[in-house]
């Protein structure tokens, strides 16, 4: 088929299409869901879906079983991969080769679960193979991440066979400015960070006398801790396309620019791949659909940089040039990209707007609060038994997600606070658990939304060497263009590199708190006025374990090397010889079944002894 | 040029609309500390944070650099609050443990207080020069000059202006324009007989054919040609003498 | 290092010859020759009419860009913030020991060049290295990740 011949002309074509493929797709048996996402690849997954082929293969099921490994969509329950689901409610989790004759034989062409494949309850040790009996799935909401799980992201009529690109013929029915009302009433607020509405935004750059105007995606997800968008545009581009078509027609643009993540090889692949199909559909381009509308998408890598995520820096770094911030006293809706009207929204609110617009701004406002409606996707990671790609209503609570998303804490240990908003955001104590997840009440309490990172931890977490690490993570990151970014974090880090290594001293922390002030009223964009929060929330709420640090020298967590140190409680030890093969220096000595010593002058006090230990007999003073 | 009427420090001042708050306040006899900004440059980069001040407008205060913030319509500025004073104590102070060796910054420090930087300072070639790396030279190059000699490399603690690939610049024309806008005298040019040494390259100067005093690169000379068209018989002699 | 020139001018062709296919051109450089050559820069230059300050501001400011050629694979070790919980740095170190280099250095025989990262988002495998653009490897047990580095000719 020639490109020419594959373009929907017109919104009744692109419905026909639709009815077309979806009855093409039509199995005897259930399609077979390997999870590609990068966590469960890692676990193995390319050869849990080599199995499945072979064995579809020699059974002679071909044609009658879909088999969809996708290179990428996650399904969510990273640290149990690789995960396989079936397009109904059964799941399977750590699935191994040899799992594969028996799931074809019993789930696929009998249709019977085998719950051995299932979750196993740490307490109860019951087993649950189904996403609405294990924890992990059942307290979520899939708004956003329900098609990630059984859509091909390579596969165009995949998306459209489940409903895709259906918004467009409703919105382009709409005067733009009805479109801008709906999204203003459904209350959507940018997933990126600030919360800001999305609706005000469209209507000042619409506003805004200009034969030109763009619509961009911000995709440069840096945060640490963070994968959210990493996982929507390696798993469903095309909602993100689909979002941005519908800004474009509202706000009156015809360029687009998705600015994409070096770090994110696969996410530039897939996302370029989405853009060449959804063009050679006609739902990009000259005349979408028919309909005369214009509009058309560049896709950007970034080149490593975390402040290109702000958004003037990240308008400099698609012209080509580097990234550093401008003074925003005159906002990017007004002079953005190119100095002209432009509207940037990150990759998670363009994937809300097709919801919107199909079911309307009511159904929208049924989930989540009032101040922010709708869900949010989080990256669950750190000390929670389990981690992954989630999915709650807003409002939710942070214990909520912690324990009952996130099954507790692993190994048993306390928990002690989350990290939200990566580098700009902070942390807030488990005191303060029962906190709302919304973007007002974590800014309240001293943190905020970022982009939905959410590190759990533990009672082995120092607050300080926390503190540290972001502020040298901000310190390398500075574009360098102010001088309080600039020079003011090298300085802060040493600080906290001083007070972590018992060179601390009083009045270290006013010292600290003064530079904060500094760079929160001076710094000239965002990353810098919000550096300060890692060492302003790790103040507030987890002081004593500076002062700890700097009076008596004493690392509470157990964690700063040079104020601790490491043995094995020989009643504990069960000499299973684990720590000795690990331990790099090679400095834990001892007979198998017999205790095992540490030699204290070899020891770097790396913890890695700690870690892989199963019977807790390390112990750190 | 629209007039319009804005407050700075309880006064009412005639400003024209967009130009910076800077501008306005100096031209009407109110001084602002500032190093990064200059009147021939098109955007100000803002970025040394010494002229900051504080506005109020649509009912929402906050600190701004007056260099490039715009006078609009019912802005209220002050330049000498509690806050204002604050942080630009401390924006000093981090200037100093940058550029202890420079003058000008020295002399700042002292006007807001600061006998020595409680910081931590930056030791080594790289670090311990006068650059506050604010890149109005690069600017001013790019802008003023128009030939894109010098640009910032690098970032973050090491950023710093310099030529493509730290070798003498093809298009440097010796013009000095860079070190004379300097606001720290960190820029280097040395004039020694017929020859000025910048950015690690050496050039032959024309001498005034009245006063033989060498007074111009000769490949200024070439470039200004060039763009203008002007007659080479021009450069005979030196401003003074023409 | 020879670098052939009609390799540079049939990466440039590839894209639109304005300022802003510059990071682009740049980052088929890097993939290409494992690092930007200067040559490679004047080419741009002269192509797309952009001072060569500019290029060489752009080249040194983005991360994903070398000025030195690397190795022939790279090893990032990531340190987000999971990773970093769960003992990054000391993971690190211990390839670090092994490669006989600190980060940021190519080993004498151009194997590998050790990276530290800002997060690859594969925070479930924390504390993860990734080497080249797709292999992924759990570093919880340092051992094992030293054995599968071996597999890297």
């Amino acid at each position: 088929m020639t490109m020419e011949n594959r373009k929907l002309q017109s919104v009744a074509a692109l419905e026909s299409y639709r009815t077309k493929i979806a009855e093409s797709q039509k199995n005897e048996y259930p399609v077979i869901y390997v999870c590609g996402g990068t966590p469960c690849l890692a676990k193995g997954s390319r050869a849990v879906t080599e199995a499945f082929k072979k064995e579809i293969e020699s059974q002679g099921l071909a044609c009658k079983v879909e088999l969809r490994h996708k290179v990428t969509g996650c399904q969510g329950f990273c640290s149990k991969g690789p995960v396989v689901s079936f397009g109904n409610d059964t799941v399977y989790l750590e699935v191994k080769p040899e799992h594969v004759p028996e799931i074809i034989e019993k789930t696929v062409k009998n249709a019977q679960v085998i719950e051995s494949l299932g979750y196993k309850d740490p307490q109860t040790k019951k087993r649950a193979a189904s996403f609405q009996g294990i924890p992990f799935y059942a307290h979520q909401k899939g708004m956003i991440l329900k098609d990630l799980r059984e859509i091909d992201p390579l596969e165009i009529d995949d998306y459209i066979a489940r409903g895709g690109y259906a918004s467009l013929a409703k919105a382009f029915a709409m005067d733009p400015e009805k479109v801008i009302d709906l999204v203003d009433q459904s209350g959507l607020r940018g997933r990126g960070g600030g919360g800001f509405p999305a609706g005000t935004k469209w209507r000042s750059c619409r506003a805004i006398d200009s034969e030109v105007r763009y619509v961009l995606c911000n995709g440069d997800e840096g945060d640490p801790g963070a994968f959210m968008d990493r996982s929507i545009m390696e798993g469903n581009p095309h909602a993100v396309i689909e979002g941005m078509i519908v800004g474009a027609w509202a706000v009156g643009a015809h360029h687009g620019y998705a600015y994409i993540r070096d770090e994110y090889p696969l996410a530039v692949k897939v996302m370029k791949k989405a853009v060449e199909d959804a063009a050679a559909m006609g739902l990009l381009g000259r005349n979408i659909l028919g309909t005369g509308f214009d509009f058309d998408i560049k896709i950007t890598r970034g080149g490593g940089a975390f402040v290109c995520g702000e958004s003037s820096a990240l308008m400099r770094s698609i012209e080509g040039k580097v990234g550093e911030p401008r003074a925003k006293y005159i906002r990017s809706v007004e002079k953005g990209l190119y100095d002209l009207p432009t509207v940037l929204n990150n990759v998670e609110t363009w994937t809300n707007v097709p919801l919107i617009v199909n079911n309307g701004p009511k159904w929208y406002r049924q989930t989540g609060t009032q101040g922010s409606p709708g869900t949010k996707v989080f990256s669950l990671a750190g000390k929670a038994v389990n981690t992954g790609l989630v999915e709650v209503p807003m409002g939710t609570t942070i214990r909520e997600l912690v324990e009952k998303v996130g099954g507790g804490i692993r190994s048993g240990r306390k928990f002690k606070a989350v990290q939200t908003g990566g580098p700009s955001g902070g942390c807030i104590p488990e005191s303060l658990a029962d906190l709302p997840i919304d973007f007002d009440s974590l800014s309240k309490a001293g943190s905020m939304m970022g982009s939905g990172g959410i590190i759990v931890m533990d009672e082995a977490t120092c607050m300080v060497d926390v503190a540290k690490y972001f502020i040298s993570f901000l310190a390398e990151e500075s574009c360098g263009k102010c001088s309080p970014c600039r020079d003011g974090l090298p300085r802060m880090k040493q600080i906290l590199t001083d007070i972590t290594e018992g060179r601390g001293k009083e009045g270290d922390i006013e010292l600290l708190e003064e530079l904060c002030d500094v760079l929160s009223y001076g710094a000239l964009c965002g990353l810098g006025s919000s550096a300060p929060n890692p060492v302003l929330s790790t103040i507030k709420y987890f002081r004593e374990e500076y002062e700890a640090h700097i009076r008596d020298k004493r690392c509470p967590a157990g964690v700063c090397r040079n104020l601790v140190t490491f043995h094995i409680d020989a009643d504990a030890c069960t000499g299973c010889t684990l720590c000795a093969k690990q331990c790099p220096q090679e400095c834990i000595t001892g007979e198998r079944k017999q205790a095992h010593v540490i030699d204290q002058s070899r020891c770097i006090k790396c913890g890695v002894c700690r870690d892989v230990c199963k019977f807790d007999a390390v112990r750190v003073e | 040029m629209e007039k319009i009427t804005i407050k700075i420090n309880g006064k009412d001042i005639e400003a024209v609309k967009d130009q910076s708050v800077l501008e306005a306040a100096r031209e009407n006899g109110i001084a602002i500390p500032a190093l990064c900004s200059h009147p021939e440059i098109e955007t100000q980069a803002g970025s040394c944070r010494v002229c900051l001040v504080e506005v109020s407008q649509n009912g929402r205060t906050r600190l701004v650099t007056s260099c490039n913030y715009p006078v609009r319509k019912g802005l209220e500025v002050r330049t000498d609050t509690d806050l204002v004073r604050r942080i630009r104590k401390g924006v000093v102070e981090l200037l100093l443990s940058r550029t202890p060796d420079a003058p000008v910054i020295q002399k700042l420090a002292r006007e807001n207080g600061i006998e020595e930087s409680r910081f931590f300072v930056d030791e080594g070639e790289h670090y311990r020069n006068r650059c506050i790396a604010c890149s109005l030279c690069t600017q001013v190059c790019e802008e003023v000059v128009g030939v894109s000699a010098i640009s910032m490399l690098d970032r973050g603690r090491d950023k710093s202006p310099g030529t493509p690939y730290l070798k003498p610049s093809q298009a440097c024309i010796g013009c000095g324009a860079c070190a004379y806008a300097c606001p720290t005298e960190a820029i280097s040019m040395t004039d020694e007989g017929e020859t000025r040494k910048i950015w690690g390259k050496e050039f032959k100067m024309v001498t005034c054919s009245v006063c033989g005093k060498p007074y111009i690169p000769e490949a200024q000379v070439d470039w200004i040609v060039k763009t203008t068209g002007k007659d080479r018989a021009f450069f005979d002699k030196c401003p003074d003498h023409r | 290092m020879e670098i052939d020139i009609r390799k540079i001018d049939e990466i440039i062709e590839r894209y639109d010859k304005s300022e802003e296919s510059l990071l682009a051109i740049l980052q088929d450089f890097q993939h290409t020759f494992r690092y930007v050559p200067e040559q490679g820069m004047k080419r741009i230059s002269e192509v797309l009419d952009i001072p060569e300050s500019k290029i060489y501001g752009v080249g040194t400011f983005y991360k994903a860009l070398s000025l030195k050629p690397v190795g022939r694979h790279t090893c990032k070790v990531c340190t987000g913030t999971a990773c970093h919980l769960k003992g990054a740095h000391t993971l690190t170190d211990i390839i670090g020991k092994e490669l006989d280099v600190e980060p940021g250095e190519t080993t004498r025989d151009g194997r590998f060049t050790l990276q530290t990262v800002n997060c690859v988002g594969a925070c479930a495998l924390a504390p993860v290295v990734m080497v080249d653009d797709d292999d992924y490897y759990e570093g919880s047990s340092p051992q094992d990740v030293l054995k599968n580095l071996r597999k890297y000719k």
